[in-house]
């Protein structure tokens, strides 16, 4: 019968589930992995619910590492932040596969093996959304002198993100909240980032600003409408780039 | 010429970005530098857009003019010195500012920094030298910095500004010689050449030493680009691509930018302003074909010839090219080399690196190559997967071109919401130049 694995969506939940069906040499079909919050019960399927642990998960990561590459590692876990709920599945079949070919670390390139491309298709939406992200997020100054933003994406993006801004901005402190997935990314200037995923804060807090911060902000705007030519107006183009949703936490397009 | 005294930072910001805005190459690619640990910023390779105007076009950078005053008198241009308009000028330090504080809060990737020519091209030079001076040296800014050559100024000062700047760029401004000495009496071919040379043998001079000596200052690290004012002058489609592809071979540059004339001045030497507004369509085929010679392997004699001067307005150059040639066609998509792939409507060099990777490892079929990115309603007419076409079709030129058209090329808004009308007319409205047309 088959089996589905069910875990927490994160990564360590899903490496752990992979773990699970690896060991117990399940394939073709007979195993599955499933979000905990997006079930869909089958017929004829048991469902077991997994231990999860970060033994488990390293051991996941240096097995796919080690036999699919650092590349494929790489494709691997952006797959993993996906929003999409058969990533597990993705995933697990994806490592599978790649046992098949004489060389698994070219498993990422093989397009016509249907979990490779499931995969390869996951990690390129959560690579797309988290380049938009680098684009559009804007920092506010707090009167406190930290730089805070607001992002709302689909997929988990957060730690995509983050070695961008702290390469950028390494002398800063600055601090990112995913409002979708209740996370932030908090880095303190001259150290690490770290993610937090269980930080009850006071929202209202991230609404005082700085003394400039509003004069910076009108400058930005009067710039943004005088570059644009009047005669070449085209909203659609504008919203073909900039599509209205990733619009909302953006300084230029504030009411 | 009216100078305003005491300005806000507000009005001048208003009054530089607004004389800006008609300079292209606002992009911010082509350098690899991660931060050091002590200042602000990075780049990234591929280059990052932050927002997008309301006329559709891309916000990479801060794209201001120092000053806009000038000396000169161009006739296309919104700052000659014959008009009558409000001119005033940052100070370096505001430009740090400002460049700054927008980089913190990512609004921007850098600096886009042209200007007028305040008393003389080597004076310009200087200030725009002293300013970047500040925002590298002393603001230790590590973003992306492009910058114009000023043309005329000393070459030695081109030469120290480089050193500070990201990408550099000298403007064309007319494909022509001819054009050039009508419309921008106080340019000279030569005056513009000779810095795009200087900086093309300054970046080959400093790979050398950076071969040499790893930690070698780099110089104009992103490469040069230009830009060419579009339908302004009647040259044909033809001439131009010819320009740009000796821009590219000669003086290897990086980009070559088309901008679509905008009439701000009256000048009878000017085309006279009417209701179609900015040639964007030709402009758009322009990059196409651009794109097409840097990316696609194209020569421009293969896309356009006397008889044939202009673009088809109503087919991108790469699907006018293959309707032309449908004896290469159709090709296996298991079999082709990447060069004929990439000749393939519908197929983008990235989607043709893709495919040749996957076949290794199996046979692909129609459903795998949608996945893949390729724009398959294109590329059917052109392509077989495993000796099967996907839809039974005739390799006949009317058929497939009726059946292209039918599925609506993305056009530029500004011309499919125009019609028709405005599709026929834009290039012979004020040439005659109707060659391209179907």
């Amino acid at each position: 019968m088959k089996r589905v694995y069910i875990c927490q969506d994160s990564i360590t939940g899903l490496y752990s589930a992979i773990y699970d069906a690896w060991k117990e040499r399940r394939g073709d079909g007979s195993a599955g992995i499933a979000l905990k919050k997006q079930i869909v019960p089958e017929l004829f399927c048991e469902y077991v619910e997994v231990q999860e642990s970060q033994e488990k998960a390293l051991a996941v990561e240096r097995l796919i590492r080690k036999h699919l590459g650092e590349y494929a590692y790489g494709r691997l876990y952006y797959a993993a932040l996906s929003y999409e709920p058969d990533k597990g599945d993705a995933i697990f079949g994806t490592m599978r596969s790649a046992r098949h070919l004489a060389d698994s670390t070219k498993i990422m390139d093989h397009l016509t093996d249907p979990f490779a491309r499931r995969s390869f298709e996951l990690a390129r939406n959560v690579g797309n959304e988290a380049h938009y992200f680098k684009e559009f997020l804007r920092f506010r100054e707090l009167k406190n002198g930290i730089l805070f933003a607001k992002i709302e994406p689909k997929n988990q993006v957060l730690t995509c993100i983050a070695p961008h801004f702290a390469d950028r901005l390494p002398i800063e402190n600055w601090m990112i909240y995913d409002k979708t997935h209740g996370m932030f990314v908090v880095h303190e200037a001259r150290k690490k980032w770290v993610l937090v995923s269980d930080l009850c804060a006071d929202e209202s807090r991230f609404e005082e600003y700085s003394e400039s911060e509003e004069k910076i902000q009108e400058l930005w705007k009067v710039f943004f409408q005088t570059i644009s030519i009047e005669e070449r107006e085209s909203y659609a183009r504008q919203r073909q780039h900039l599509p209205i949703w990733y619009r909302k936490n953006m300084v230029e397009f504030d009411e | 010429m009216r100078i305003a005294e005491e300005m806000t930072m507000y009005e001048k910001l208003s009054i530089l970005t607004d004389a800006a805005k008609y300079d292209v190459a606002c992009t911010s690619s082509g350098v690899d530098r991660r931060g050091d640990g002590t200042g602000m910023g990075n780049c990234e390779k591929a280059g990052i857009c932050h927002s997008f105007s309301a006329d559709g076009r891309c916000i990479s950078l801060l794209k201001i003019l120092f000053t806009n005053e000038c000396i000169f008198d161009c006739k296309y241009c919104v700052n000659r010195s014959s008009n009558d308009v409000v001119r005033t000028s940052f100070t370096p330090d505001e430009i740090c500012r400002l460049t700054m504080e927008f980089y913190r809060r990512n609004y921007i990737e850098g600096l886009f920094l042209s200007s007028g020519i305040l008393k003389s091209p080597d004076y310009t030079m200087e200030l725009i030298y002293s300013a970047l001076y500040k925002l590298r040296k002393e603001c230790n800014f590590q973003g992306y910095i492009h910058v114009k050559a000023i043309p005329g100024a000393s070459l030695e000062l081109v030469r120290k500004v480089g050193f500070l700047a990201d990408r550099m760029s000298v403007n064309l401004e007319l494909p022509t010689r001819e054009s050039l000495r009508l419309l921008a009496p106080h340019k000279s071919r030569k005056n513009i050449l000779a810095p795009m040379r200087m900086v093309q043998n300054g970046m080959r001079e400093n790979r050398e030493e950076i071969a040499v000596y790893r930690n070698a200052p780099q110089f104009v690290p992103a490469g040069q680009s230009t830009q060419m004012i579009i339908g302004a002058t009647p040259e044909t489609d033809y001439q131009i691509m010819q320009v740009t592809e000796s821009l590219y071979q000669k003086f290897g540059l990086k980009r070559v930018f088309y901008s679509a004339f905008v009439p701000v001045n009256e000048d009878k030497l000017l085309p006279a302003r009417t209701e179609a507004g900015p040639p964007l369509l030709r402009e758009h085929r322009l990059y196409q074909a651009d794109w097409l010679l840097r990316y696609y392997h194209f020569e421009v004699s293969e896309l356009l010839n006397e008889e044939n001067p202009n673009f088809n307005v109503l087919m991108d150059p790469k699907c006018n090219w293959a309707l032309q040639h449908l004896e290469c066609f159709p090709v296996e998509i298991n079999r082709a080399d990447y060069k004929m792939l990439l000749r393939v409507p519908g197929i983008g060099y990235r989607s043709a690196g893709r495919i040749v990777k996957a076949r290794q490892l199996g046979v692909i079929g129609f459903e795998d190559l949608k996945k893949m990115g390729v724009v398959l309603k294109r590329a059917l007419y052109f392509i077989t997967c495993n000796g099967k076409m996907m839809y039974p079709t005739k390799i006949d030129q009317d058929y497939i071109t009726r059946n292209l058209l039918d599925s609506r090329e993305r056009l530029p808004d500004s011309v499919r919401n125009a019609g028709y009308r405005q599709l026929s007319l834009f290039d012979d409205v004020r040439f005659g130049a109707g060659g391209g047309i179907l």
